[in-house]
């Protein structure tokens, strides 16, 4: 090797992180730099106004305190119920899994606030199914679904997946010879699970974790339909009710409320950091998948306990939304009688904005997850190995455009993007592209998440056989790492495509004529008081997801081992 | 501008004669030059309509002003405030127009001098409560707030006041003032009277009324039976009634209060002169029919009620001081926030 081949090999990855460093801070830090600006210096002159305003603000704080106990709260059962499921399902001989996984990861594909009406119409007066029961609430019975614990079984429900994707994708890099070793040396399955399997997991638990956390913490739908007739307040329903009392001053309140809870997202970062810190989880992947375990005769009541948790989760609610899709207005019952297919008929043939928005968010997505994807596998990759200072600190900021509101970063989007860019002298406002690039601001880090585990579990020791044997670094990156890190790098694909595909509260600010989004018309369908047809639209849209979800099925032997949660 | 427990026909009336003496006449002259020449280009309008209804506006619009390109921006009061809000920090606002549901946020913009004047002869025949008397923000239709109640509610309420009674505890669903700008317009109103005021509001707590974010979550709540009463505006009741949903309305005896959904032009537009033919054509003849076609009581009071209204309907508009409320809101927020503990 001579000196000027090293040279170039060096300026190679240099001039990736250079690239990759200006990248992220563009897109992560820049919208939260003008919100920050904001919050200091509205219109230019500096004040404290509005920081001593919120401070003082006894409200502020109640909803500080709520917004800790129900991510909290709502953290720790997603992450039980995530993992109990993802170890079964992936570890054991369960039957049927691939169907498990589908339905098991559905609530991702529906919007929190048509999620959170689902559930109050399945569990409400009007329900169908209570009805066909007969044990149907009296007329004004009182939900309890409207309170902190109904919030935190819902935010639990709705990110659960998160846990269980990444934990599963975690789990196909487990090497079979400890699995083996640990059972051939005595110790029996829960054992094994207990004190091999979990240790070594505990990348993935603890990214699914994060991503939860920050999930429940920038939640509006669900705070929004049961926490306010709950007169429960967290800290984005506090922000919607600030913006819609207008008046002045008002943006630099909401940059100061949204400052709050992107510090609490930073400081769940540090614990994460921690959390990671104190071990070594790296294992050699052989291409082996570890042998199921037998469930023996316990296979059956385990099948039949985590069917019925997940439809009784998962599925109800999406008969409820059926039931809403089929009747002609809210409170009808549904019956042979009442059923109409009026409102599909409504959003597939006759509203134009649905099909195009079914268009516009695939393409979107899709484009969101291959871009977050790529950035996330080269980031991660200087994030875990290289460990320079300025990626820490990229790390912690990629989590806020996430944990923030989505109506705050559309604000921010505004203040950055509506005059035209510098240099440049492209304006993107009013274009398809601003609601890109807020998406890759946003899901940026769940893209990162499960790649940063991944190579938390990978031993660098394959890169470094690579880089002995003369590889540069792009071509290692490519055909090295990016196939062993292929499964998370999937799942966290699946993660950004689902999640942006129903996004509502990012474009209910940032679109404009021809580029609405799903989440746009299931909106307004909503704010015009169509609630049915929001129900069918939403419908709609998961039968798509489902379909383009079975579709990946039909070319999944060119795709690398493990990359498809839901294909064995 | 107020009317004072007036009949509505009666107002409706009293409105025709109004306008010749309502006009400050050196403001007219502008009017006549802005209709001189057919208007063109493109029209940036925001708007808090719903959908359906937006795009039929802007079809009715388009007819009559065919060289005008309508952009348009749709989505809730708070989105589109908070979208203009963000924009006129960043110092470029895009619209030229706004249509949104409530006088209030007019005001507050009015205050912030983002509004053009525009004296036009077009508010001959406009119900006087209705627009802005220095003629920067005109409403297109009366949006009333009354009482939807679920068929299987066993008393049915004839006022507000049969609300604070002790059959209706836990029975009731109103939008919260604190997210819904017609709500807080409401509570306003409510709050200033004397045979009401805070002590009813009050009576509301004590009755365990629940305050949830606007008027489709109300509608939702008593149609599904959530909730047996709920406060809410007509036309999403009656609209909700048409297509079956098990609900009711009433008009309450001490009256109602109504939301317009002004229409403002602002006055950083680029495109004043369609902007101009904008507001006319709302307050037109043609403009009016298509809000009562929408199920909306026109504020032209010649085109007449919408067909959900029965014939003779009698409604009491309650005295909303838009200067007041505007002035107050924050101070009965607050208190409101405090007794329901939000």
């Amino acid at each position: 090797m001579t000196l000027s081949e090293r040279g170039l090999r060096l300026g190679q990855d240099q001039i990736v992180l250079i690239l990759l460093v200006v990248l992220v801070a563009l897109l992560s830090m820049s919208p939260l730099l003008r919100l920050l600006l904001e919050s200091v210096a509205p219109g230019g002159i500096v004040s404290t106004q509005a920081f001593t305003r919120v401070w003082n603000n006894p409200t502020a704080w109640i909803a500080l305190r709520n917004s800790l106990e129900t991510s909290l709260g709502a953290t720790l059962l997603a992450v039980v119920f995530g993992t109990i499921v993802a170890l079964v399902v992936t570890l054991t001989d369960l039957r049927a899994r691939n169907a498990f996984v589908f339905v098991f990861v559905m609530p991702l594909i529906i919007a929190p606030q048509v999620m959170a009406l689902a559930w109050l119409q399945i569990s409400g007066p009007a329900s169908p199914l209570l009805n066909a029961l007969g044990l149907a609430p009296p007329l004004g019975a009182r939900n309890p679904l409207y309170s902190r614990e109904g919030i935190i079984l819902l935010l639990a429900i709705e990110y659960a997946p998160l846990v269980f994707l990444t934990l599963r994708a975690g789990l196909r890099a487990l090497p079979r010879e400890l699995i083996e070793a640990g059972l051939s040396s005595g110790a029996s399955k829960i054992t094994v699970v207990r004190t091999i399997i979990m240790p070594l997991m505990t990348p993935s638990i603890v990214a699914g974790m994060a991503l939860v956390f920050v999930s429940c913490l920038g939640n509006f739908g669900v705070a929004a339909f049961l926490g306010i007739p709950g007169n429960y307040l967290t800290l984005p329903t506090l922000i919607y009710q600030r913006l819609s009392g207008l008046g002045p001053g008002v943006l630099s309140e909401v940059a100061v409320l949204s400052t709050v809870i992107g510090s609490i997202a930073i400081i769940g970062i540090i614990v994460q950091d921690v959390m990671l810190r104190r071990r070594d989880y790296r294992v050699t992947t052989t291409s082996l998948a570890a042998r199921p375990f037998a469930l023996g005769h316990w296979r059956l009541p385990v099948e039949i306990l985590l069917w019925s948790i997940t439809l009784f989760v998962v599925v109800m609610p999406v008969i409820g939304l059926l039931a809403t899709a089929l009747v002609p207005a809210y409170g009808v019952p549904l019956s042979a009688k009442t059923a109409t297919t009026a409102n599909f008929a409504y959003v597939i043939t006759e509203h134009a904005a649905s099909g195009r928005a079914l268009v516009n968010s695939f393409f979107l997505s899709l484009a969101a997850s291959i871009i977050v994807v790529l950035i996330s596998l080269v980031l991660a990759y200087f994030l875990v190995w290289r460990r320079s200072r300025l990626l820490r600190f990229l790390n912690l900021v990629a989590e806020l455009p996430y944990a923030l509101p989505g109506v705050v970063l559309s604000i921010a989007c505004i203040l950055l993007f509506l005059k035209p860019l510098p240099v440049l002298g492209i304006s993107l406002y009013n274009t398809v592209w601003i609601i890109l690039i807020a998406y890759l601001a946003r899901f940026l880090v769940l893209g990162l998440r499960p790649v940063v585990s991944g190579y938390h579990q990978l031993d660098r020791a394959i890169e470094e056989a690579a880089q002995v044997a003369g590889a540069g670094f792009l071509y290692r990156l490519v055909t090295v790492i990016m196939p062993v890190m292929a499964p998370v790098a999937a799942a966290g694909a699946i993660l950004v495509f689902l999640t942006a595909f129903n996004e509502l509260t990012l474009s209910a600010l940032l679109w404009s004529s021809g580029a609405e989004t799903l989440g746009v018309v299931v909106f307004s369908f909503e704010q015009g008081g169509e609630s049915t047809a929001a129900a069918a639209m939403s419908i709609v849209t998961i039968v798509v997801t489902v379909g383009l979800a079975l579709s990946t099925l039909l070319f999944h032997h060119k795709l690398p081992e493990g990359v498809l949660p839901w294909r064995d | 501008m107020t009317l004072n427990r007036r009949h509505f026909g009666h107002m409706m009336a009293a409105s025709v004669l109004l306008p010749g003496t309502l006009l400050p006449g050196t403001l007219l002259p502008s009017a006549a030059t802005a209709q001189a020449a057919a208007p063109t280009g493109k029209l940036v309008l925001y708007t808090s309509q719903p959908d359906r209804d937006a795009q039929q506006t802007i079809t009715g619009f388009r007819k009559v002003n065919p060289g005008v390109e309508v952009e348009v921006f749709r989505s809730g009061t708070t989105e589109v405030m908070a979208k203009l809000a963000a924009e006129f920090s960043a110092g470029q606002p895009r619209p030229d127009v706004l249509l949104i549901a409530d006088a209030a946020s007019m005001e507050q913009l009015k205050a912030d001098n983002r509004l053009e004047i525009y004296a036009t002869k077009s508010i001959e025949g406009i119900v006087p409560s209705a627009f802005d008397r220095d003629m920067t923000y005109f409403g297109t239709k009366m949006i009333s707030t009354g009482i939807i109640y679920n068929k299987a509610a066993k008393a049915i309420p004839v006022s507000w006041a049969d609300l604070a009674k002790p059959e209706y505890k836990g029975q009731i669903s109103m939008a919260s003032p604190l997210y819904s700008g017609a709500a807080a317009i409401k509570l306003g109103a409510v709050t200033a009277r004397p045979d009401l005021g805070w002590t009813y509001i009050e009576a509301l707590r004590r009755n365990e009324a629940s305050a949830v974010r606007g008027n489709g979550a109300v509608l939702r709540a008593v149609a599904t039976g959530e909730k047996a009463y709920g406060i809410i505006v007509d036309f999403m009741a009656f609209n909700a009634k048409a297509q079956g949903s098990p609900v009711e309305f009433v008009f309450p005896k001490e009256g109602l209060t109504v939301v317009t959904e002004p229409v403002a032009i602002l006055k950083t537009a680029s495109n004043k002169t369609a902007a101009r033919a904008f507001v006319d054509f709302l307050l037109s003849d043609e403009g009016q029919k298509l809000s009562l076609s929408q199920g909306y009581i026109p504020t032209r009071a010649s085109v007449g009620s919408p067909s959900w209204m029965p014939v003779g309907t009698q409604i009491n508009i309650m005295p909303v001081d838009i200067k007041t409320v505007v002035a107050t809101t924050e101070a009965d927020k607050k208190r409101f926030a405090d007794m329901f503990g939000q």
